[in-house]
């Protein structure tokens, strides 16, 4: 059954420098799983994340990516949008064409089918109007919106998303959720979402990796997130 | 007009000064525009001289014979040498430094700055040669330019301009999200080393050609002028290369027509449009803002 992993962390530990801010983290995402990686700001969510996409090689340990037909996994990855910067004068649909970088060589421009495929993916992330509009004067959740078309542009098979709600209204971020939802649902896609926010995403998520004081506590939505356990892990949260 | 027609004349005698101001006022707004997009715009300060440095500390070498006597004819070569190795040794310095993420960024440009200039002069001080055309070099007296000094001003423009439209893509990328880059598998240093000897190319040349304080001029305050006005990134670099072009080309006629330094000129010039663009703006912004109260019939 191994084949049907999709990701899996052994004995890592992540952090900056010679510091560690997690250490012997293990857990497995299974193909077509959506799972939420929760924890209090600090916790090392982003850090873990950054770690798993390849942008801060871990301390120790292994991230183990399963091929599938002989061909590596394609990552979409989602992050925080405070820190892409206004100055750069992007329009949405430039900015979703970027997903699409990875297949297109070094010195190729992109294709109509790259520009097709791109507004295709900001129609299905419900953004299709925005194509136009500069990205930089977008509210949250439209940013937000058309940084996931981008992420949808890659084809990924694994999407990762850096806190995609924070700092949005209520009412922008069910939206989002109920995007990421039908998005899993429809697409059969492995969705791996950092998050703060439980509320927001109990509804939608299947398995849960809890970041507490350096060490993970993982589980099924449905084990971890009842009323009990939440209470003792906020406690230890908070104690 | 008159001036203008004078000027772009096959047999004017100042031809060569005059393609050489067309060409830095092509490629360094085109450079600027990553310097301005990566907020690094003080490393724009810094590196043209270094790279002024780079030329002095060649010059001082071979004056006190630590390098091998090299023919008259081949000192431009000498000073590109030195331009550009120290230009790209400072870029590489930095970018180790900032990968390491220790200490101050800003306060480490602003050293090799300070640093730069006062080496170059001590240097200069020290150089039985000093005078000899150096100091007109590091002032941006864009007069007589050999035709060697042409070509290859031409030739490494010419890779450099290549190179930023061919990788556009791949320099944006990397630029507005590098972690989303990574993410992609694209090799992110190795694109930001690319961008980084090509800036460092330019800024080495640049200096050669027209000194330090033009340099920045045009790698600075084009891409400024293009970023109040541009709605898109492709408006963004091209409306920095003609107002670089334009800049240069008017610059020129003024400094011939009432007999002022051609650098300084083009640089004074760049200052009027900013101040120019920046009022446009506003009133466009305030015309806009106008036209959103009327309310609707």
């Amino acid at each position: 059954m191994t084949d049907n992993w999709l990701l899996s962390l052994d004995g890592v530990a992540v952090g900056y420098g010679r510091h560690a801010v997690l250490r012997n983290i293990g857990f497995r995402l299974e193909r077509g799983s959506f799972t939420g990686l929760l924890g209090a700001n600090g916790s090392g969510k982003s850090t873990l994340i950054k770690s798993i996409i390849g942008v801060i090689p871990p301390l120790s340990g292994k991230i183990v990516f399963t091929p599938r037909d002989g061909r590596e996994p394609v990552l979409g990855y989602v992050p925080q949008r405070e820190g892409l910067d206004a100055i750069f004068l992007f329009s949405s649909h430039e900015v979703v064409l970027m997903g699409c970088c990875g297949r297109v060589g070094p010195g190729r421009s992109y294709g109509r089918d790259d520009r097709d495929w791109a507004q295709r993916c900001l129609e299905s992330a419900g953004a299709g109007d925005l194509s136009g509009r500069r990205f930089s004067e977008l509210s949250g959740g439209q940013k937000q919106r058309v940084l996931i078309a981008r992420a949808l542009a890659a084809k990924p098979d694994l999407l990762i998303l850096d806190e995609p709600t924070a700092g949005i209204d209520a009412a922008a971020s069910r939206a989002i959720m109920e995007l990421l939802g039908r998005i899993h649902r429809e697409r059969q896609m492995t969705i791996l979402m950092v998050n703060h926010d439980l509320a927001a995403m109990r509804k939608y998520i299947q398995h849960v990796l809890w970041l507490h004081e350096g060490k993970l506590t993982q589980g099924n939505a449905d084990e971890l997130l009842t009323r009990d356990k939440l209470e003792e892990m906020l406690k230890l949260q908070f104690s | 007009m008159e001036t203008l027609r004078e000027i772009l004349a096959p047999d004017f005698l100042l031809r060569n000064s005059v393609y050489i101001s067309l060409l830095v006022g092509l490629t360094c707004p085109l450079v600027g525009v990553y310097l301005v997009l990566r907020r690094l715009v003080f490393l724009g300060v810094a590196l043209p001289q270094v790279s002024s440095c780079g030329i002095a500390a060649a010059f001082a070498l071979h004056a006190w014979h630590i390098i091998p006597h090299v023919e008259e004819s081949s000192e431009g070569l000498l000073a590109f040498a030195g331009s550009t190795t120290l230009t790209l040794a400072t870029i590489l310095v930095f970018a180790v430094m900032e990968r390491r993420g220790r200490g101050l960024v800003e306060g480490r440009i602003g050293a090799a700055y300070v640093l730069a200039g006062a080496w170059s002069i001590l240097l200069l001080v020290k150089n039985p040669f000093g005078e000899h055309g150096l100091l007109d070099r590091l002032k941006g007296e864009i007069i007589a330019v050999p035709n060697a000094d042409l070509a290859l001003t031409a030739g490494t423009f010419g890779v450099v301009v290549v190179a930023l439209f061919l990788f556009h893509k791949e320099f944006m990328l990397v630029s507005f999200d590098r972690d989303m880059a990574v993410s992609l598998k694209k090799n992110v240093l190795g694109w930001d080393a690319l961008l980084f000897v090509l800036i460092g190319l330019t800024v080495s040349v640049s200096v050669l050609s027209v000194g330090p304080m033009v340099t920045f001029g045009f790698l600075l305050l084009p891409a400024l002028i293009a970023h109040l006005l541009a709605n898109t990134m492709r408006q963004f670099a091209v409306l920095a290369a003609m107002v670089g072009v334009a800049s240069a080309l008017a610059g020129f006629c003024i400094a011939y027509r009432w007999d002022l330094p051609v650098g300084p000129t083009d640089v004074a010039l760049l200052g009027f449009l900013y101040g120019a663009a920046f009022v446009l703006k506003k009133a466009l912004s305030r015309r806009s803002a106008g036209a959103a109260d009327v309310p609707a019939v």
